[in-house]
């Protein structure tokens, strides 16, 4: 039964090294589809190149499919598997603030790590400027913690919000926003691809 | 599966990327994150300077078993730079530099850097995650968090790109 790591099938050991190779794996995937580079992922904001929409997206809607599978099949225990919690407000001010930190240096966390093993100067001043801000935020975070943890809703998925179960609803309204997404950023691109011409 | 840049083809990388994604959820139980070990590793080190740090409420949760660095997502991470530096490496491409428009200002450019690094630091606190460990990690597994990040990411970075055009020559 999966997970293995959850239902006591390895012990956390195994689960630490399998750990390492799954990042490796991740570190390689990033490094080939060219996230080494800030020069691939700022231009996702421009319309201009859309690695960084074309690569989330098929990799939310291909994992999706997956553990739906997986779960019909009975083979994973989806109740087992960790899902962060909702905090509405945290969440939101969290996105605002992440998608401008993102455009400022065109780095989130993981890109930066493989842009820090590519050579690159900006991803490691952007690494010190992280662990500089984490030491801000746990000295602050008396102050906020209240809003911090507001808006809470525990383990809230699209199937709790509509109404269905994940083999419907759940997977369904993933592959229609995926699509949605999709579409919405082959549009922006045409446009501007239009206005560059002229 | 290379286009003609020498990259994979991003709807490629992404289905190979989700398949790794649910191997993490199988194997773990989780997807994999990136955030959380900077801000463990920062917890570290602080409580070695200073061992009072132990009592701070945020970094007391990482402390639980003595040390903020034993954790899955930190060991994780380690691997994403040993995979980045391999696959970057056999492909020629690690190269010392900065990612700007040649003829922007060095000093703007790693300014940026630092202090997008610094405000992003707390946005991943207050998100529980980053692009990793919430957006991919939760919409994959069907949370709702994870898509009200997304979209407000995103759709605050559309808004305010214009004002950094510069940086990136586009």
């Amino acid at each position: 039964m999966y997970p293995l790591f959850t239902t006591g099938m390895i012990d956390s050991n195994q689960n630490l090294l399998y750990g390492l190779i799954i990042g490796i794996l991740f570190g390689v995937v990033l490094e080939r589809t060219g996230f080494g580079s800030s020069k691939h992922i700022a231009p996702i904001f421009y319309f201009k190149n859309l690695k960084v929409s074309q690569t989330i997206v098929s990799a939310i809607v291909t994992c999706a499919t997956l553990i739906v599978i997986a779960s019909y099949a009975g083979w994973l225990d989806y109740t087992q598997v960790f899902i962060p919690e909702t905090y509405i407000w945290p969440y939101l001010l969290g996105g605002v603030l992440f998608g401008g930190a993102m455009v400022m240096s065109g780095w989130c966390p993981g890109t930066a790590v493989v842009g820090f093993a590519s050579g690159k100067i900006d991803a490691a001043v952007f690494m010190l400027g992280l662990l500089c801000g984490m030491y801000f935020y746990f000295d602050i975070y008396d102050s906020i913690s209240d809003f911090a943890n507001s808006g809470y809703v525990g383990r809230f998925t699209i199937s709790d919000l509509i109404g269905g179960d994940i083999y419907t609803s759940s997977l369904l309204v993933t592959i229609f926003l995926g699509a949605f997404l999709a579409i919405f950023m082959n549009t922006m691109k045409s446009i501007r691809d239009k206005k560059e011409k002229q | 599966m290379n286009s003609k840049d020498g990259y994979w083809n991003p709807l490629v990388s992404g289905v190979i990327l989700g398949i790794v994604l649910f191997i993490s959820f199988m194997v773990a139980g989780q997807g994999m994150g990136a955030s959380g070990a900077f801000s463990r590793i920062t917890a570290q080190i602080t409580y070695l300077y200073d061992s009072s740090f132990a009592n701070n409420l945020y970094v007391a949760k990482y402390l639980g078993k003595g040390n903020a660095l034993a954790n899955w997502t930190v060991v994780e991470v380690f691997g994403i730079f040993l995979g980045g530096y391999l696959s970057a490496i056999l492909a020629g491409r690690v190269k010392q530099g900065i990612d700007k428009a040649y003829n922007y200002p060095t000093y703007k450019r790693l300014f940026f850097a630092f202090v997008g690094g610094f405000i992003m630091a707390g946005a991943t606190r207050l998100a529980r995650g980053c692009t990793s460990g919430q957006a991919l990690d939760g919409a994959a597994t069907f949370s709702v968090g994870s898509w009200i990040f997304m979209l407000a990411a995103f759709g605050t970075g559309f808004i305010i790109a214009p004002l950094f055009k510069k940086q990136w020559g586009i």
